[in-house]
């Protein structure tokens, strides 16, 4: 597979190994700014161990991982932070720190040899808070926030890291019903108005199909199908990677949702 | 409490702390005695003959000890609220980590093989508490994640180091040696000279001035080895570079004043109860008050009516139950 310039990250051919079982195997895609990129697929078949791998918090063995052009493998952990920003899955800290401390740790990268920051890195920190309709959070402890409170505050953590793309674990699997909708709407608008390229692993492909313009399918390691969201979500894709029987149906709208087949 | 009013208040209890430190004693000295001898000390003339026993009291004794019980409280202090830190455990005190037997390995052997002399024991301590802890990052040191390693080799090296200073204490002289290590043990300032105070400052002095430039990313390093790899913290560079301090502080203070229990775990709690978590303002808060409460117990165990009894009894006595009372009272805050 050839790198596109146009690509702002490219996976290519890597594999990864914990001890003797193989978690990633052969994986390449590519990723265009702008993207919101989904990764679907079922627990266990390396969604989380390749985010990892594109953080280089994991070391992948073969292959290459492309940021912009530079092998990722050759950057430091500043330059990468400079470029890639995750929101993890759900983060409970031990000490209470309030938001707008968690906030301003996104900037750490920026904030010099050690590591402080200014007047003006509060104030833009507060900025990406009131940005967000959480300017009243600022002061509150962190670990006395709701889930999705809390996961607003780690978004805005991302956007104050000020990077061009962002890595989202699983960011809505423990959120009630509307706000899993909530966070993806402010997902889909902060990529658009930020011009964010977003990869975000989702469990639901409702919410895949609804929301990502490209889609990675992985399966025990493997990519299964990868491409344009319109080209890769139909029923057999998604039988692929779940192992099971999935139909489409679509509401009077048009509207696709994705159900199980023995479902009426 | 506002974070400046916190810190005017700590700092004023601290000149109090220190006045009252130099004139109580066996040997009381007055307020306007205390400043006419500092007065003369600093214009360079000699006292006059009604004021050449408190200046010998102050210059010799006094001053050296409350100095080192400044230099010391901060040091535990400080070192506490670091290893918390990276150990994201607010129940972590360096001596997890292998720093107190060490130390009490190294002083062990320094009075029954060496010398009983001030400089070879303190000097003994510090290296085997530096050498505890270099142990336990080479052995728990395992990468991301590494933080239940570390402890786990914690405890592999504190009580290999404990079973070495027992058989030490088992093979040592009854009547001259076992003492003087029980009693090393037990801690206390009461040998403070001023060579001591100067080896001190300059540990101390050192290793909590790289802490305090480096303190905010300690937020970082207390959210998660992860997190702060995804921020752009070296964290295996930051870990070691934090340990490597805090443990030279931590051991410079356990070396020169024998084994002071308890202080570092109260002063970091006491300190995060009042100014909160962001180890922009915990690290110099935590250093003043450790001071504070060091020199105040210190004070306190030397002006005893029946003669000095060594200070771990007493931060042992008041620091388990103000932790228990802690840790009730704090419990359903850390829940929500």
């Amino acid at each position: 597979m050839t790198t596109q310039n146009a690509d702002i990250l490219a996976v290519e051919h890597i594999d990864f190994r914990y001890r003797e079982k193989k978690i990633l195997k052969d994986v390449s895609f590519s990723v265009t700014p702008g993207d919101i990129c989904g990764l679907l697929g079922p627990n266990g078949s390396g969604k989380t161990t390749l985010l990892k791998c594109i953080n280089r918090i994991l070391s992948n063995e073969n292959g290459m991982i492309r940021i912009k052009g530079h092998d990722l493998s050759k950057l430091s952990r500043k330059e990468i932070a400079g470029l890639i920003a995750v929101v993890p899955q759900e983060l409970n800290i031990m000490f209470p720190f309030t938001v707008l401390q968690m906030v301003l740790m996104g900037g750490n990268g920026r904030f010099g040899f050690s590591g402080i920051p200014g007047r003006n890195d509060i104030s833009d920190a507060m900025e990406v808070l009131v940005e967000l309709n959480m300017g009243h959070f600022a002061k509150r402890r962190y670990n006395q926030l709701s889930s999705g409170e809390k996961q607003m505050a780690l978004i805005a953590r991302a956007l104050f890291q000020r990077a061009e793309i962002m890595l989202l674990d699983e960011p809505i699997s423990h959120l009630d019903f509307k706000r899993q909708y909530t966070i993806m709407e402010l997902i889909k608008r902060i990529s658009a108005d930020k011009n964010l390229t977003t990869v975000i692993t989702l469990h639901d492909p409702n919410i895949a199909g609804r929301y990502c313009n490209r889609l990675i399918m992985l399966n025990e390691g493997r990519i299964v199908h990868q491409g344009l969201r319109d080209n890769v979500f139909h029923a057999e894709s998604l039988e692929a990677i779940y192992d099971m029987r999935i139909k489409i149906e679509y509401t009077d709208t048009g509207t696709e949702y994705v159900l199980p087949h023995h479902i009426q | 409490m506002k974070k400046n009013s916190a810190f005017v208040i700590i700092t004023i209890l601290l000149i109090l702390c220190i006045i009252f430190a130099l004139t109580t004693g066996q040997y009381h000295i007055r307020l306007d005695t205390l400043w006419k001898v500092v007065s003369l000390k600093f214009s360079g003339k000699t006292p006059t003959d009604n004021l050449a026993t408190p200046s010998m009291v102050l210059w010799s004794v006094r001053m050296p000890r409350v100095l080192m019980a400044v230099l010391a409280g901060a040091a535990l202090s400080v070192g506490g609220v670091v290893f918390q830190g990276i150990m994201r455990n607010p129940l972590v005190s360096p001596s997890f980590l292998g720093v107190n037997h060490g130390a009490i390995f190294g002083a062990s052997l320094s009075i029954i093989f060496f010398s009983k002399s001030a400089f070879s024991i303190e000097s003994f301590a510090f290296f085997w508490a530096v050498a505890a802890v270099a142990l336990v990052y080479l052995i728990g040191n395992r990468g991301v994640n590494t933080i239940t390693t570390l402890v786990i080799a914690g405890v592999i090296v504190s009580t290999f180091f404990m079973a070495a200073g027992s058989f030490l204490k088992y093979i040592a002289d009854p009547y001259e040696e076992l003492p003087a290590i029980v009693y090393w043990t037990m801690g206390g300032l009461n040998n403070i000279l001023w060579a001591n105070v100067r080896r001190a400052f300059v540990i101390i002095g050192i290793g909590i001035t790289v802490i305090y430039i480096f303190r905010w990313r300690l937020n970082l390093m207390a959210i998660g080895d992860e997190e702060a790899m995804s921020m752009g913290v070296n964290v295996n560079r930051s870990r070691i570079i934090y340990m490597l301090f805090a443990t030279l502080i931590v051991a410079a203070g356990s070396s020169s004043c024998g084994i002071i229990m308890w202080v570092d775990l109260i002063v970091a709690h006491i300190s995060r109860m009042v100014v909160g978590s962001d180890h922009d303002v915990l690290i110099p808060f935590a250093a003043i008050l450790g001071a504070v409460f060091l020199l105040f117990t210190d004070t306190i165990v030397r002006s005893l009516p029946g003669g000095e009894i060594p200070i771990s009894i007493i931060t042992s006595f008041m620091g388990a139950p103000l932790l228990g009372y802690l840790l009730i009272k704090q419990n359903n805050e850390w829940k929500g």
